[in-house]
């Protein structure tokens, strides 16, 4: 059904890697739509190398958006990924839709923006647009978000969650038009919690304290902070920002930014990108500084090593998944209370969140698995030992709001009682 | 020289049964390292998934091994240069208690390690040493890189005459078996390295049904196994592309094998039993394999007789065998397992391949599973592997990539440069 593609924007990263997806998986006719010749080029050469396979060559064209009359014409599928602007994106739309065929489905790679706002600028067509929100890389990361913005589009959203999945191979949830969509909502929920934590706990050494807290040990490839670091600062704050000003529910407050955070980006330090953010390394020496929120200066990164995490590892790294789980549920550390408040946290927001945006509860394992690598909600349940054991633990360590929501009766009711997912692989033997 | 006239050796392959309970598989895509687990780790996973698909409680062995009717048998080529460890079957006692006392040892025929694993228990079985046999084959192999890891595994040739100082010495000896089967049936090279990336593309392909295959989530399309000598699928060894060899990969298998006794005490419905065995040893230099079989049709001539004595063995024929596991370290090894297992007459090939027989669709399917090549290929862990997928196979239990109505599946497993050959047949009870 969908035989040509056009990416509008497809010299940015995830532009020239979703050509790739489409080129490939789904052996469609691509047209690579940049500003100039060159970038198109560059971003063909790219895309292929995203897959490891050049045979996908003659199924990328590099084109410029002069040229784009005719790709437009031919496509059933447009996708724009340009940069996180309303305006830009209207602009583009605005060029763009004389040409788009009739049953042409178009669509934004977003990862903010209201699709229902973008939609307007369709007018007749708005039916046709969708939101398509993929995960960096998309190779790697097989999380594919679709978001309706009308309650109307149910069967083509169908028919294009089945292309998604079936020919593109993606993890396709479908989701509605709401601030951050599912996995980004529960990521950065996590990410600016953990921020928020550092600031907490500034006078046990702040940032590289947390993220020893909250390391591969508990289930994820890096470390939540060294997370926020690496996607950048700025992004993160996008996100963070966006959902606290489009938000009034009662997880408000968690999504308001730390004033340090702030204070970094003010001054360029986004993260990795740019050796600077809440980590850097000495280009030279190739040690390791962390970002000191208390002394406001960077720091040698201090490998802090604590009981509870250490028994963890040395069972996790030995396959003792029940033993390391055990000693995270009986230590009473400061550092051991922290970790279970966060997992139970992202425990029932996940599980919260998910029923809210999400069409099925399910959808919270496939949007944090294939979208963060991160061990997901519903398996952290399995392992801890059952729903009544999540009720017990939040009644121990979290507050009021809670635990009223976990016990909920018709909220527990809903809460599945195995993931489709094995545990095991998520748990790294590391901080 | 080597005699091709049906064997006189099918001597009485004893009439004690050796059923198989099952077993169990990790995930191939795993990075074992990555996650910081060792050895222990793998290996407890694996064990105990498997005790648990089959329904074997820790009492159970704890019972079994008071009496002395359990052992392990572990299959495993080169941990020694992987992970620095040696004395395996000693190393499960500290994946736990349990096996104390357990007779426990590991068995090595480089990658048909797995394969003399079984070989062992099943014999222990048949004469009624043990009732219960425990068989894990493992390989952690990607702590080192491909390189390094190249040269540990040229210690399956004779090293000093076929790998020392060679860079990735198996590749170029697969490489040359390529070039003696263009020379030997007079072929033509584009079709046949055509034919080569058919069966490239078969298996990743196949791998994609497959969710414990190393390879399942890749993009490979049949165009970019044609296409040698890209950037993307460059030569590795004489006309073999990246496309054309197995994968590096960290995993373990176990099978779970019983006599009758134990079958009946525990009142199991398995009716899969080992039907047949053939193990041949080929001269271990290539070049020697290579002037023994001038005079045979067969390029591999021991492969084949593997194959054929487990044929008579089971007292079944090729016409009896509904899916086939094969050895595709390199698809130029699973072009001449395609004769030796008697689907086409030596040196046609092709015919199988260019008819699809050899698809999953086709009337003989090989490596449903994605193979070496697709499914991936922890050495000491494969014969294991493939056993493993017999047993899914026949039993109707190998999910989306079930081979319909099958009743009876070969496997063949090597080790070198088919020097080891090992071949079963696995089928459900008369």
């Amino acid at each position: 059904m969908i035989k040509t593609v056009t990416i509008l924007g497809a010299n940015g990263t995830m532009g020239r890697n979703i050509s790739a997806i489409f080129a490939s998986f789904g052996q469609a006719k691509v047209f690579l739509a940049c500003r100039t010749k060159e970038k198109a080029e560059k971003a063909v050469e790219n895309a292929y190398n995203s897959i490891r396979s050049e045979s996908i060559l003659c199924n990328l064209i590099p084109i410029t958006y002069d040229e784009i009359e005719y790709a437009i014409k031919e496509s059933d599928l447009i996708l724009e990924v340009l940069m996180e602007d309303l305006e830009i994106k209207k602009n583009m739309y605005k060029k763009i839709i004389p040409y788009i065929k009739d049953n042409a489905i178009i669509a934004s790679g977003t990862s903010g923006l209201s699709i229902k706002e973008l939609s307007k600028e369709f007018k007749d067509k708005a039916q046709n647009f969708f939101g398509i929100h993929m995960f960096n890389p998309p190779y790697n990361l097989t999380l594919c978000e679709l978001i309706i913005h009308d309650s109307k589009q149910e069967n083509l959203a169908q028919q294009l969650a089945d292309y998604l999945s079936n020919n593109l191979k993606r993890t396709v949830i479908k989701v509605k038009d709401k601030p951050a969509f599912l996995s980004n909502r529960i990521g950065f929920f996590f990410i600016n919690e953990s921020l928020k934590l550092a600031n907490e706990n500034i006078d046990e050494g702040g940032i590289d304290y947390i993220d020893a807290i909250l390391g591969c040990f508990t289930g994820r490839n890096m470390p939540p902070l060294t997370t926020a670091d690496f996607v950048g600062l700025d992004i993160s704050k996008a996100i963070i920002d966006y959902v606290y000003e489009n938000t009034n529910d009662i997880f408000r407050n968690s999504f308001e930014m730390p004033s340090y955070v702030n204070k970094l980006i003010e001054n360029g330090k986004i993260g990795k990108k740019a050796n600077m953010g809440l980590f850097y390394q000495n280009d030279d020496t190739k040690l390791n500084y962390v970002y000191d929120i208390k002394m406001d200066t960077y720091r040698p990164k201090n490998n802090y090593e604590f009981y509870f995490s250490n028994e963890m590892i040395k069972n996790i790294k030995i396959g003792k998944y029940e033993e390391a789980i055990q000693t995270l549920i009986e230590d009473e550390s400061h550092e051991a209370i922290i970790c279970k408040t966060m997992i139970l946290k992202y425990i029932i927001y996940s599980l919260y969140i998910t029923d809210d945006i999400a069409y099925d509860i399910n959808a919270c394992d496939d949007a944090m698995v294939t979208g963060f690598s991160w061990l997901p909600p519903i398996a952290w349940i399995n392992i801890l030992g059952e729903k009544n054991k999540i009720v017990e633990l939040s009644e121990k360590y979290l507050d009021k709001k809670w635990v009223e929501i976990i016990k909920n009766k018709k909220f527990f009711e809903k809460i599945p009682a195995k993931s489709k997912y094995d545990y095991r692989h998520f748990l790294k033997a590391k901080y | 020289m080597v005699s091709e006239n049906k064997s006189d050796c099918i001597e009485n392959f004893s009439k004690k049964n050796v059923y198989i309970l099952g077993g169990a598989q990790t995930d191939f895509q795993r990075n074992w390292n990555k996650e910081g687990k060792n050895v222990i780790a793998l290996l407890r996973e694996n064990i105990f998934d498997a005790l648990k698909n089959t329904g074997i409680s820790k009492n159970e062995i704890k019972k079994l091994n008071e009496e002395n009717r359990v052992a392990i048998f572990v299959g495993n080529f080169i941990s020694e240069n992987y992970i620095n460890q040696g004395h395996l079957g000693a190393l499960l006692t500290e994946v736990d208690p349990l096996f104390y006392g357990l007779p426990s040892a590991r068995y090595e025929a480089a990658c048909a390690s797995g394969s003399v694993a079984i070989d062992a228990a099943s014999s222990k079985i048949k004469d009624g040493t043990y009732d219960l046999a425990i068989v894990i084959g493992f390989e952690i192999m990607k702590t080192v890189s491909s390189k390094e890891g190249g040269n540990f595994l040229g210690k399956a040739a004779y090293y000093e005459e076929e790998a020392k100082n060679i860079e990735l010495p198996f590749p170029k000896l697969f490489a040359k078996l390529a070039d003696e089967i263009i020379i030997k049936y007079k072929l033509d090279e584009k079709r046949f390295l055509n034919n080569l990336s058919k069966i490239s593309y078969i298996n990743y392909s196949n791998a994609k049904r497959n969710n414990l295959a190393q390879t399942r989530n890749w993009y490979i399309d049949e165009k970019q196994t044609m296409n040698r000598g890209t950037k993307t699928n460059p030569i590795i060894g004489g006309k073999l592309s990246l496309t054309d060899c197995s994968q590096i990969t960290d995993g373990a298998a176990t099978i779970i094998l019983c006599s009758n006794k134990y079958k009946k005490e525990k009142n199991s419905n398995t009716n899969v039993i080992i039907k047949g065995f053939g193990h041949r040893v080929a001269p271990m230099l290539f070049d020697k394999k290579m002037q023994e079989s001038e005079n045979s049709q067969f390029i591999l001539p021991w492969t084949r007789r593997a194959c054929e004595e487990a044929y008579n063995r089971a007292n079944l024929t090729v016409n009896d065998i509904n899916v086939f596991e094969t050895h595709d370290c390199f698809t130029s090894s699973e072009y001449a397992a395609i004769s030796c297992f008697g689907i086409t007459e030596p040196g046609k090939e092709y015919e199988a391949i260019e008819n699809n027989i050899i698809d999953f669709n086709g009337s003989k399917p090989i490596n449903p599973s994605g193979g070496l090549i697709g499914c991936g290929h922890p050495v000491g862990a494969s014969g294991v592997r493939m056993m493993l997928d017999l047993y899914k196979q026949v039993t109707n239990t190998a999910g989306d990539y079930q081979i319909k109505n099958a009743k009876n599946a070969m496997m063949l497993n090597i080790g070198g440069s088919a020097t080891t050959n090992f071949a079963y047949i696995v089928g459900q009870e008369d």
